[in-house]
């Protein structure tokens, strides 16, 4: 007779061996199973709101993959371009070149915990969270694959992980630290509780819906695809989180969520935050950035601090007034350095600004002088002369420039430790880094490699040394200039 | 000497690095700032500030202004 699922499942999830040839200690060492350390007893009642069996796990993920290679045979690939927005495309570019091979990072996270994860259901949930990872990574190169007849900076899908490109770098320093630098407690905290239940939902939910009305389909499928794997493993974090608080480690786990909590956002107002804004069409845009954040991000993050009466972070103020300005600050820096970059860079169109005013209604003020004068710049002498040519500051934790929130609000700091002068962007940056000097201090940035000598100081050396190939891979003016208003007959006196 | 300093003007969007003999006057080093920005034409009066927010003396050299390797230095206009 064959068992039924509820007959067999608890028991198969919960297979946990008393080991009796080495200490439990031996077989999950604190140092990659995480602290604090505790006897499986702690973690005995560790349990998954939504359980999964294997088989139920293959049939749902063989029918997401129809879904999303149904979309790819149908569009057939001469037609995968066809009738999307250049700055779309270019999104999709950006996208790829952070996302794809984060996740095969992600792999690995999950992996450890599989292996060093202190209870047999997390180390389940954590396999099928692998598998999840690597299928994460796989579609994207197969699609991006198929895009490079069409355009061959598409090969940064594959390629971005492995240059030290500066964007690119700051992706690694975050996902170095979240996932592949982690201990298992930490991975559940950091990875499944922080950046799954909440960052995760604006790169791809968000994402599919403006994909939707953008009309790319298959990039639509692909990231919704991805999305409903990342709500199932992301199920992980909240009974190690229980567990921890349970055990005395309230302390420990409120730093784990805030420090991750700040370092998400540095990277994703820099990645979505102006994808979202800049290279999506208006017509695309369901929502703005900032209210993604509030709806999808922010208030889901509270409940789940509320759960389990943790603290907002102490830096929440600062967060709220950044949400009104810092991505448009770096679309600033993306457009002027856009020779170091992938993809190109769309400088505000005037149907755009007034979008952009709508949403964020000290936008124009605050901003509209500033393109006003690249717009003069490139007036008078064309787009060499929109194009930075001094070295920005970048943080030394985040690695990202030091942006003024807005012009004249500057959280610039420093801190000097072991004859050492760190420069950061944000008071939060700095206290991470002050948290775990030990951890951090020993990586240098862009600026520092330049500095010691071990990166070129000339631009066009410099973006050779980031992996471009100037003039056909770096990034450029997205419309070449061409803007309407640029090209409208100058009107007679 | 030459030094290196992370220099943030009031009119612009993020810190730029600049690398300067430390024997240049705190004014010249405001001037090579904003040469880097997006507005270099405006002309005016330039204050330049330190980190804790204190005032440095535009004809004083930067050494003697106390500024070192890996400092931050605001320019404000007016």
């Amino acid at each position: 007779m064959v068992l039924r699922r509820d007959d067999w499942l608890d028991l198969a999830r919960k297979v946990d061996w008393t080991p009796r040839y080495v200490a439990e200690r031996e077989l999950f060492p604190e140092e990659i199973s995480g602290r604090p350390w505790l006897a499986h007893d702690a973690w005995r009642d560790w349990n998954e709101a939504y359980r999964t069996t294997y088989r139920e796990y293959v049939a749902t993920q063989r029918d997401k993959d129809a879904a999303v290679l149904g979309v790819r045979a149908a569009l057939s690939k001469p037609r995968l371009f066809e009738d999307l927005d250049p700055g779309w495309v270019q999104l999709v570019k950006f996208h790829n070149g952070t996302i794809a091979l984060a996740e095969y990072a992600g792999a690995v996270a999950e992996l450890r915990m599989a292996r060093f994860g202190r209870d047999s259901a997390w180390r389940t949930m954590a396999t099928l969270g692998a598998l999840d990872e690597i299928r994460h990574t796989q579609i994207p190169l197969l699609i991006g694959h198929d895009l490079l007849a069409y355009d061959g900076n598409f090969d940064w899908t594959h390629k971005a992980f492995h240059t030290n490109e500066w964007v690119i770098l700051a992706a690694r320093h975050l996902f170095d630290d979240m996932f592949l630098a982690a201990d298992a407690i930490d991975l559940a905290v950091q990875l499944n509780f922080v950046f799954e239940t909440g960052f995760t939902n604006l790169q791809f939910l968000a994402m599919a819906a403006m994909a939707d009305r953008a009309h790319h389909h298959l990039f639509e499928k692909t990231v919704a695809s991805i999305q409903t794997d990342e709500a199932r493993h992301a199920q992980i974090g909240h009974p190690v989180l229980r567990t921890l608080i349970e055990n005395g480690s309230c302390e420990r786990a409120q730093y784990l969520i805030d420090k991750m909590w700040w370092r998400c956002w540095r990277l994703f107002l820099a990645l979505t935050g102006t994808a979202m804004e800049y290279l999506a069409p208006v017509s695309a845009r369901t929502r703005s950035f900032k209210e993604f954040m509030t709806e999808w991000v922010t208030e889901q993050f509270m409940k789940n601090l509320a759960e389990f009466d943790l603290e907002k972070p102490w830096f929440w103020d600062l967060f709220m007034d950044e949400l009104d300005y810092a991505h448009h600050s770096l679309q600033l820096g993306l457009y002027t350095y856009r020779p170091t970059l992938w993809f190109d860079v769309a400088m505000p169109d005037p149907a755009e600004r007034m979008w952009l005013n709508e949403k964020y209604p000290r936008w124009e003020e605050t901003y509209g002088p500033l393109w006003d004068r690249l717009e003069r710049r490139w007036q008078s002498g064309g787009e060499a002369n929109t194009i930075s040519y001094s070295l920005p500051a970048l943080c030394n934790l985040c690695q990202l420039p030091a942006l003024f929130i807005r012009p004249g609000r500057n959280t610039a700091c420093t801190l000097e430790t072991d004859g050492r002068r760190y420069l950061f962007c944000s008071e939060p940056c700095r206290w991470i880094f002050e948290r775990e000097t030990s951890r951090f201090a020993g990586h240098r940035s862009v600026v520092d490699r330049i500095a010691a000598g071990e990166a070129p100081g000339k631009l066009i050396d410099l973006i050779e040394w980031m992996g471009l190939t100037a003039p056909a891979e770096t990034g450029k003016d997205l419309r070449r200039g061409l803007d309407p208003w640029r090209l409208d007959p100058v009107p007679k006196p | 000497m030459r030094i290196y300093l992370f220099g943030f003007a009031s009119d612009d969007f993020l810190g730029r690095v600049i690398i300067t003999p430390s024997e240049r006057t705190v004014a010249q080093l405001a001037a090579q700032l904003v040469a880097w920005g997006l507005a270099p034409e405006l002309g005016g009066p330039l204050t330049v500030r330190n980190e804790a927010g204190d005032i440095l003396d535009p004809d004083m050299t930067i050494a003697a202004a106390g500024l070192r390797n890996g400092d931050i230095f605001k320019v404000e206009r007016g």
